[in-house]
């Protein structure tokens, strides 16, 4: 038994999913937004990192972690807000590359603007757990108190939101927003704060995600530190449909899981080949995602 | 009561609704009649606030409505039923009436009780998704979120659409005792001017964007050329 | 009366360019640079002339479409004789960015959609001259560059056939993967492509001597050669400008504009959709692939972090901040490309901020992305969409 979870496949399948969690809740934070807004927030990890920053760069003398990270998520809710607010609001019912390209815009913003404050080098965020795997037997079990960290913070934020959106009146409106604005907005719904709050909710999802991601001793808090997470989470929000939130919690795992495979036997530089040629192939095999229903695009 | 004043509405080049004026008196129901394209729909959602006007006013007793976003003028006692119903597929019944009732001064329970009572169909589906529903049942549904509110005025745009008479007649039959029983003001666009001028007090007739006729509704029905030129009726 | 009219036309045009070779004669030192001035002025004259005639381009549009390329090259490659080193590298490289640049704004303004990885296909273009090159370092220059094409065409292939089931957002995403991806799988390839130090050129780009020879026998071969290239990267940015000049007019054009206003609608029509859409992605990543290409023998190297994700964003910026979807937009971006550089260095100058503070390094990132921003908000059909407007204003007074 012992040597069965230390051996190199159950590695692989703990590793996958450690991994496999931040492309979870990446794709998670990408469809509280496409949902609402029909927009597919490029700069989401731009802004997520700038969430950091501000928690972690500008407090890192004086405070521990866990203000950090409640700070983090604060800047992220305001980063949120006023992106929706002062560049996506201008962007609702334009021609669909309008908005990619603007968000596009902001993420090249972001970046350099952070490059322009804390410099291009890596910073190195206080880690609260040990990165260092159990032992058993002697032999390590592919997980560390930091990886459990990262998987029980995902856990409760995907529950949280689950909770929020599914038993909460607001919930209930934030829903209504997305599918039928104009209903709600007959039915008293203020939507365009359910927008705003979306977009808040999203970007608080993604500075939790960032400050996972930074946390890790190996990636370190750098401008650019979120594109390539973003680029697996996007490919885990497409294969799953950026409809369903389900969709982008088992896709993300799912991905997670083989291409930490691919990696360990195939090659580490084949493991973004990979997952683009599986976001071609389900992309064309299930436009709309695996994970959801699909529906016909009318006159 | 709701007076329309001088009301002109457009849409690009396109002229909606000119200058329509007239009123819809208290716990009475009032019917807008009028073929495709005759401004019916505009002049609702001109009413609820979807649509600003280029002209005229809309005022519920001593209170202007235009001006005021939708989601205010709800609050002000202005229920609107869309047309196709706008009932949320994804949604069960229960949560399509749970989001009608948030702006209501009633606990959600009373309210649920009360239209279960009045449309017993959506208590058997409470939790059924909406889409389950039939079309008969949509529009219950989407009449229920409404009234749940505690609206003074109704607006409903073409309930009968794509009903079976039989439903259809049920469902007057339904506004006609909501409205009698409760005094709600109803404002009734109809393409279907047979079944609505059976249940309407008064009726309006618009003509491409233009009110040719306002008259106590068995005026209307009984005007040979309405009926034949603008009504389409034909027997 | 119409004849009468060309008549008059070429017989001002004839005393022109009596009077521009007489001038090159007179202005010019040796003889050759004189011959050449002239039959560049003859040239530029006589394709002014027809181009200028509205019933020669409604009977002749891919005449006239040549004519007007050719007239460009022709007035370009002179003004490069009069430059110094440093500006014909600039417009060098500007050229051929102007070249990605017509491609992305064939993709967009035909089909509506939208790549974040033209970047990457540059760099597909990249390697594969400088892989070529390294092989085979006989292989005439036009040949590699149009292997560079086909290479960055496969490519676009491959990634571009989602497109016939999905648009917008979905593919944006799809090539923005690929442009994050790109690094990696040049490492992946890494006993080709050299790794991260990336390739050098066996030797570089020369002129040929007969060319050389003929203009200045007496210079050195290195002020030669960087006309040399700046000439080559006119010429094939004119090739690919006339070639797109016909695709954006031609059936296929219209159809893939009736595909970006109403895919529905077009299908109905009869236009294979999906096809269109896949063509559009092909040739976009073709004419990024041609630019690259041309890039690595501009700097006689190639070096992965050059297409790196920041590069693709540019490409994106420059393409809206000109216009997207028109011709005249890829090549004001192409400009600005040109000289971005000097204009914020002189930038940076002015303002008394350290050259090599993390500010200045930055300020490329800022202005791009925040025009971009500010661009597609305010005026999303950019400085070709404004300068159109504001013509047709004027001349509707």
């Amino acid at each position: 038994m012992s040597s069965f979870l230390t051996s190199r496949n159950v590695a692989d399948v703990l590793n996958g999913i450690t991994n496999g969690v931040i492309y979870s809740l990446v794709a998670l934070s990408l469809v509280l937004v496409w949902r609402s807004t029909r927009i597919l927030n490029f700069a989401q990890g731009a802004m997520a990192m700038i969430a950091t920053y501000v928690g972690f760069a500008v407090l890192a003398p004086t405070t521990n972690y866990w203000v950090s990270m409640v700070v983090a998520i604060l800047a992220g809710l305001l980063l949120g807000g006023l992106t929706e607010r002062v560049i996506v609001r201008g962007l609702y019912g334009k021609p669909e590359i309008n908005p990619v390209v603007a968000m596009v815009g902001f993420l090249l913003v972001l970046e350099s603007v952070a490059a322009a404050i804390w410099s291009t080098s890596s910073r190195g965020l206080p880690t609260p757990f040990s990165m260092v795997d159990w032992q058993l037997n002697h032999k390590p079990v592919a997980m560390s108190p930091f990886a459990l960290y990262e998987i029980v913070t995902a856990v409760i934020v995907m529950t949280v939101i689950a909770l929020l959106f599914q038993y909460t009146k607001l919930g209930l409106r934030l829903r209504a927003a997305a599918l039928a604005p104009e209903v709600s907005r007959l039915l008293g719904v203020r939507v365009g704060r359910m927008l705003t709050l979306g977009w808040m909710l999203s970007s608080a999802v993604g500075a939790i995600t960032a400050v996972l991601v930074a946390s890790n001793y190996f990636t370190g808090l750098t401008p650019t530190a979120m594109d390539g997470v973003f680029a697996f989470g996007f490919i885990a929000a497409a294969i799953g449909g950026l409809d369903s939130p389900v969709g982008a919690l088992l896709s993300g795992i799912s991905l997670g899981i083989i291409l930490q495979f691919v990696g360990d036997y195939l090659n580490s530089n084949a493991i973004i080949l990979v997952a683009l040629g599986m976001l071609v192939v389900s992309l064309m095999v299930r436009p709309n995602g695996v994970f959801t229903r699909s529906a016909q695009r009318r006159v | 009561m709701i007076s329309v004043t001088g009301l002109s509405v457009s849409y690009g080049a396109v002229q909606a609704l000119r200058d329509v004026s007239f009123g819809a008196a208290t716990g009475e129901i009032t019917a807008v009649l009028g073929a495709n394209g005759a401004g019916k729909t505009t002049l609702l959602r001109t009413i609820s606030g979807l649509v600003a006007p280029r002209a005229g006013t809309v005022a519920l007793d001593e209170t202007t409505l235009t001006g005021r976003r939708p989601e205010d003028i709800v609050r002000r006692g202005v229920g609107h039923v869309p047309e196709g119903r706008g009932v949320i597929a994804e949604f069960t019944v229960e949560e399509n009436l749970r989001l009608g009732a948030m702006i209501s001064p009633m606990p959600l329970r009373d309210g649920l009780d009360q239209q279960y009572q009045w449309f017993p169909v959506l208590g058997e589906r409470r939790k059924q998704a909406a889409a389950t529903l039939s079309g008969g049942e949509r529009q219950m549904l989407a009449m229920a979120r409404a009234l749940i509110a505690k609206p003074s005025v109704l607006l409903l745009d073409e309930p009968s659409l794509g009903l079976a008479p039989l439903v259809t007649a049920q469902l007057m039959h339904t506004v006609s005792e909501l409205c009698a029983s409760t005094g709600l003001t109803v404002i009734l666009v109809e393409q279907n001017a047979k079944s609505a001028l059976r249940i309407a007090s008064r009726a309006v007739v618009l003509y491409l964007g233009r009110l040719v006729a306002d008259d106590v509704a068995e005026v209307v029905a009984s005007d040979d050329q309405l009926r034949q030129y603008y009504l389409g009726m034909v027997e | 009366m119409r004849g009468v009219r060309w008549n008059q036309r070429i017989v001002a045009a004839v005393a022109l360019a009596a009077a521009a070779v007489l001038a090159s004669w007179i202005g010019v030192g040796t003889a050759r640079a004189a011959t050449g001035l002239s039959v560049a002025a003859v040239v530029a004259i006589l394709g002014a002339t027809l181009i200028s005639s509205r019933e020669f381009r409604a009977n002749h549009p891919v005449v006239a479409r040549a004519a007007i390329s050719v007239v460009a090259v022709d007035v370009s490659l002179t003004v490069t004789g009069f430059f110094s080193a440093t500006v014909n590298s600039n417009l060098a490289i500007g050229a051929a960015m102007s070249i990605v640049l017509l491609g992305l704004s064939f993709l967009t303004g035909s089909s509506g959609q939208i790549s974040i990885g033209n970047g990457a296909f540059m760099g597909v273009g990249a390697f594969t001259v400088a892989i070529w090159a390294n092989h085979h370092a006989t292989t005439p220059i036009a040949v590699v560059l149009i292997m560079s094409v086909l290479a960055g065409g496969v490519v676009g292939l491959l990634l571009g056939l989602p497109a016939t089931r999905l648009r917008g957002p979905y593919l944006a995403g799809m090539t923005l993967a690929f442009a994050v991806a790109f690094g990696a799988i040049l490492n992946l390839f890494g006993s080709w492509t050299g790794g991260d130090s990336g390739l050098q050129l066996p030797h570089a780009v020369n002129a040929p001597t007969w060319v050389v020879n003929f203009f200045t026998p007496q210079t050195s071969s290195l002020t030669t050669n960087s006309v040399w290239l700046v000439d080559v990267a006119i010429v094939t940015a004119g090739i690919a400008l006339f070639f797109m000049a016909n695709l954006f007019a031609s059936r296929t054009g219209r159809a893939m504009r009736l595909v970006r206003d109403n895919d529905v609608a077009a299908e109905l029509v009869g236009i294979s959709l999906p096809r269109a859409r896949v063509m559009a992605f092909i040739v976009s990543a073709a004419y990024a692939a041609l630019g690259g290409g041309l890039w690595t023998m501009i700097n006689n190297a190639v070096t992965p972090s050059t297409y790196g994700f920041a590069l693709s964003i540019t490409i994106l910026s420059l393409v809206v901040i000109g216009g997207i979807g028109t011709i005249p937009g890829a090549i004001i971006g192409g400009l600005i490309y040109a000289f971005s550089a000097n204009v914020i260095a002189w930038f940076t100058a002015h303002t008394g901020l350290n050259p090599q503070g993390n500010v200045a390094s930055q300020l490329n990132g800022i202005i791009f992305g925040g025009l971009l921003v500010l661009t597609i908000l305010f005026a999303p059909t950019g400085i070709a969409g404004f300068v159109r407007r504001r013509w047709l204003a004027w001349r509707s007074r």
